[in-house]
């Protein structure tokens, strides 16, 4: 099974520093939280990556006292995606089924 | 609610969550949820109607109500054993509503979450025109059971279906079916008159793999009993058209019993 519409999530698990899925396909994948948050799909978060990087961006203090990026929430949106609130407080981004399994990697045991 | 659906208290009793929509406006979508619910409760359902059409909410009144006291009333409003819910019925609504786009999605999302559905076997969503704010809210907030997309005959509202069509299947909610509106028009001669064409609503179906649910033909008494508040299938259940709505109405049972569950697994952080 391609990741298609069929395609769906049975279970999804925090493990270590990551999200664990188990897919309808029977495939298993692991993406990381920095990963997520990095790619993160919003307006804001795409508009900030078609730029170039600011060598002299200021850390703020929430995003300094937050540390490394953990979801505080992810929540089914209809049938289709997940929306995560991150503990610096960012929470538009929705991942759709799709992105989830783009960005993560599949397991090998 | 469906096994494997995200938990919204409000939407707990109901087991069925279907959008009635279309891409285009004027198709006859709002009178398409109204004798279909009525419909479905001839077949012995529990049924309730929400009128997400925040900018032209128009069940109350094809339902014979108006503006009720939102202090002294009890929503959702029952009238004719469905449970309805409506922007039409709060008297602000009245002034003309100029909302954008987020309020729209508010409204929705309200109607969804904090209204108290109760024990519900359909609950119908008739939908605004279009692919929009709040249609993209309503696959957000809640896991559909499906979508009936309603067109009529012409190509000119056949493209936005297809629009709506290719939109919910994008938020993977399922299409449950299409319904052909104004269909055609039998004369007091007996000949049947095409006005808008014919068999529009089954080339869609066929062309985008979706079962064809029905044709509804075009009786100008739908018009009469909508504006006298007292859709056709209650007030001339021996017309063709209100047969019409309860073969509808048997598809579409047929179609939700064999959908699949909605909504995702919850995350275990």
């Amino acid at each position: 099974m391609s990741a298609g519409a069929e395609l769906k999530p049975l279970s999804l698990r925090r493990e270590g520093d990551g999200l664990a899925i188990d897919w309808s396909d029977g495939v298993s994948t692991f993406v990381a939280w920095r990963t997520l948050r990095t790619n993160c799909p919003c307006a804001s978060c795409n508009e900030k990556r078609q730029k170039p990087a600011d060598p002299f961006k200021l850390v703020s203090e929430k995003e300094v006292a937050a540390g490394a990026p953990e979801p505080v929430r992810m929540s089914p949106r209809g049938r289709y995606a997940y929306q995560i609130v991150w503990n610096d407080g960012h929470d538009t981004g929705i991942f759709t089924l799709e992105q989830l399994r783009q960005l993560s990697t599949p397991r090998t045991n | 609610m469906q096994p494997g659906s995200a938990p919204i208290p409000a939407l707990q009793g109901v087991r069925y969550l279907v959008a009635v929509a279309s891409g285009k406006g004027g198709v006859g979508k709002s009178t398409v949820a109204a004798n279909l619910a009525l419909a479905l409760q001839m077949h012995g359902q529990r049924v309730g109607l929400m009128d997400a059409d925040i900018y032209g909410p128009s069940i109350p009144m094809m339902m014979g109500l108006g503006h009720v006291d939102p202090q002294t009333t009890a929503f959702p409003v029952e009238k004719y054993g469905l449970k309805l819910m409506s922007l039409g019925f709060l008297p602000d609504a009245g002034k003309g509503v100029l909302l954008r786009g987020p309020m729209v999605a508010k409204w929705v999302a309200t109607f969804l979450t904090q209204i108290n559905w109760g024990d519900l076997d359909y609950l119908l969503i008739d939908m605004p025109p279009g692919t929009g704010d709040a249609q993209l809210t309503l696959c957000q907030t809640a896991p559909l059971t499906g979508a009936v997309i309603v067109t009529t005959p012409q190509d000119v509202s056949l493209i936005d279906a297809v629009k709506a069509l290719n939109m919910f299947r994008q938020l993977k909610t399922p299409v449950l079916g299409v319904i052909e509106n104004m269909s055609y028009f039998v004369g007091d001669d007996g000949k049947r008159y095409e006005i808008f064409r014919h068999g529009g609503g089954l080339k869609l179906a066929a062309e985008t793999g979706v079962p064809f649910l029905g044709n509804i033909p075009i009786d100008p008494r739908v018009a009469e009993c909508g504006d006298a508040g007292e859709p056709i299938i209650r007030h001339h259940p021996e017309t063709p058209v209100a047969q019409a709505y309860l073969t509808l109405a048997g598809a579409l049972m047929h179609r939700a019993a064999k959908a699949m569950p909605g909504g995702l697994p919850e995350v275990q952080l």
